[in-house]
């Protein structure tokens, strides 16, 4: 846009937004690792100065934090499967014909995006009691949270498919391959690093998901970690090493994959999501 | 019966076969729902009838009853804040970074990309740490204002009515604003470069070319994001629980809170079936909105 004479102070002034920025991460490791007395000293330690790991096995140890975890990653597992396998099919269909049912199909998958959790939970759950699937709480979180996120990866996935060639596929119809094979051994294979990120992305919304959680699952031994946290957090909460001890065990698997596969990540988001 | 068999495998009915499974899955657990939560904002819903199907007809009793609520006002007065509040400081700051961002140093993408972190952390733990951040007492931010010399007195961001709802607007914004930066980032990506060069050459000052150039150029990117963030917003739940539970005294409530409350702390799913419909015309205003600024997205 213009001609910068001194890039290397744009360099800087980028990372110090950046620091500004991701500040509330920082802070979460380091009130972690401060004593009791220290997170309440005034003005704030901005580093630790007694640095102490040990309230993380203390943490995980006493707010049971394996099971919790193994429950996220049940839910999370689940709706990613659930959504894979009834997503991509369907934006594979609407991102290789364009008429007025595609349209019509697209745009109720859109509208179908925007729904809040918070509206459709209170239907969800009277529903979900009258059909007896409370008794399965955990079914029942992942099929609500894969109602929520289908359409979104549906959105997203689609425009990998549209960046297939078509000519591959019918290449591979004319040598012979019935629609499945042409399917399974030519688009998919070349879909593949799309439908990675979105899958990627999928599980880490639903290891997050709060609310259906919340609403649904209220035998302690099925919720998952957000759940969990919930159980000591809240306007009086006073616990914040622990806390913050807590929210860096379930957050660091994340944002640990974030940073790996962030390139990926912002590409597949970037080139569905508008154009 | 062939005929059918050998479509499914190599015809027209294996593309239906792909849609329709996805489409009655999403119809069972999102339009039925839908259409039900409408249907029992018109009931009376208690804990007898709550597994039956035949429940008495109210008519617009649960209507009336939630707009005489002596905190209606109040959470109508918040919703508005909080959404317009959040829309507003995203998308200003998301398009400052963003333009930012588009100036050509090194590793400029990948600064960029490391700020989308805050979009995949799960909401109740950014409301964990914008909980502690914003603590009275012992709060951070309180300590980095009362330095910089900002404030002279401690800001009760959590417990003063009058400053709870800014809370939970400040980390919903720290929380939307990478996704804004990023879509802005895309939409700005697309304006080709050589026009600014042409009109530098000519004379045209910065804010010229900004008001001129890259805002009509934007315009259906910035309908779309605007959209998407009242969308979105609307959407917002767990930071509510985590911050503040909507106290006190209901100054943070919102809506989509309110109406989790009805159902799931008082038990009254007819009243918190009610405010999700009266949400729910919002959330379809936005979507127009939002469809209208991707049609050509949708067209391929």
């Amino acid at each position: 846009m213009t001609r910068l004479p001194v890039p290397r102070l744009f360099l800087a002034l980028a990372m110090v937004l950046a620091a500004i920025y991701l500040f509330p991460l920082y802070w979460m490791y380091a009130t972690s690792l401060k004593g009791q007395s220290e997170i309440f000293a005034n003005p704030p330690t901005f580093w630790p100065r007694d640095p102490d790991p040990s309230i993380y096995p203390e943490t995980w140890e006493r707010r049971s934090m394996g099971r919790f975890l193994w429950n996220s990653l049940v839910i999370g597992t689940g709706v990613t499967a659930l959504t894979v396998l009834l997503g991509t099919g369907c934006a594979y269909v609407l991102a290789r014909y364009r008429s007025a049912w595609v349209d019509l199909g697209l745009f109720a998958i859109l509208m179908l995006q925007v729904l809040p959790a918070s509206v459709m939970i209170t239907p969800l759950y009277v529903g979900f009691n009258q059909l007896g699937l409370l008794s399965y709480p955990r079914t029942a979180v992942i099929l609500a949270a894969a109602g929520k996120a289908i359409p979104f990866y549906i959105v997203l996935v689609r425009a990998t498919f549209m960046n297939v060639p078509r000519e591959l596929e019918e290449a591979a119809l004319v040598d012979g391959n019935s629609r499945w094979g042409a399917f399974f051994f030519i688009v998919l294979p070349l879909a593949r690093n799309g439908i990675l990120v979105l899958a990627i992305l999928t599980f880490m919304q639903a290891f997050g998901e709060y609310i259906y959680a919340k609403s649904i699952i209220t035998t302690q031994a099925y919720q998952p970690a957000s759940v969990g946290l919930s159980g000591f957090l809240g306007p009086n909460s006073t616990d914040w090493n622990g806390i913050m001890a807590y929210a860096a065990i379930y957050v660091t698997p994340i944002v640990a994959i974030f940073v790996i596969l962030q390139r990926r990540i912002v590409a597949g988001l970037t080139s569905g999501a508008l154009k | 019966m062939r005929r059918i068999l050998s479509s499914v495998t190599d015809g027209r009915g294996f593309d239906i076969l792909l849609v329709s499974i996805t489409m009655i899955f999403l119809l069972a657990l999102s339009g039925m729902p839908l259409v039900y939560n409408v249907v029992m904002s018109f009931q009376e819903v208690d804990m007898f009838n709550l597994n039956t199907f035949s429940r008495p007809y109210a008519g617009l009793e649960n209507y009336r009853e939630v707009v005489s609520q002596p905190e209606f006002g109040l959470i109508l007065k918040n919703t508005a804040f909080f959404v317009f509040g959040s829309i507003a400081g995203q998308f200003v700051l998301g398009f400052a970074l963003a333009m930012f961002f588009m100036m050509r140093f090194p590793f400029a993408a990948t600064i960029r990309g490391v700020f989308l972190v805050s979009w995949v952390m799960p909401g109740l733990v950014v409301g964990a740490l914008w909980g502690w951040i914003l603590a009275g007492d012992f709060g951070v931010l309180n300590a980095i204002l009362k330095g910089i010399g900002v404030i002279d007195s401690t800001m009760f961001w959590k417990s003063d009515p009058r400053l709870s709802i800014w809370a939970v607007t400040i980390a919903n914004i720290w929380l939307g604003l990478a996704f804004n930066m990023m879509l802005l980032s895309v939409g700005l990506a697309a304006i080709p470069r050589d026009l600014y060069e042409a009109a530098e050459l000519d004379g045209a000052n910065g804010w010229h070319r900004f008001t001129t150039m890259t805002l009509p150029m934007m315009r259906s990117t910035i309908g779309a994001v605007l959209a998407l963030g009242l969308i979105y917003t609307l959407q917002q739940f767990d930071l509510f629980p985590a911050i503040t539970e909507g106290g006190p005294a209901n100054s943070s409530n919102v809506a989509q809170y309110w109406a989790w409350q009805y159902s799931f702390l008082l038990f009254d799913f007819a009243k918190g079936a009610t405010v999700s419909v009266m949400m729910l015309g919002f959330v379809l205003i936005a979507s127009i909105v939002y469809v209208w600024s991707t049609r050509h997205e949708v067209r391929g």
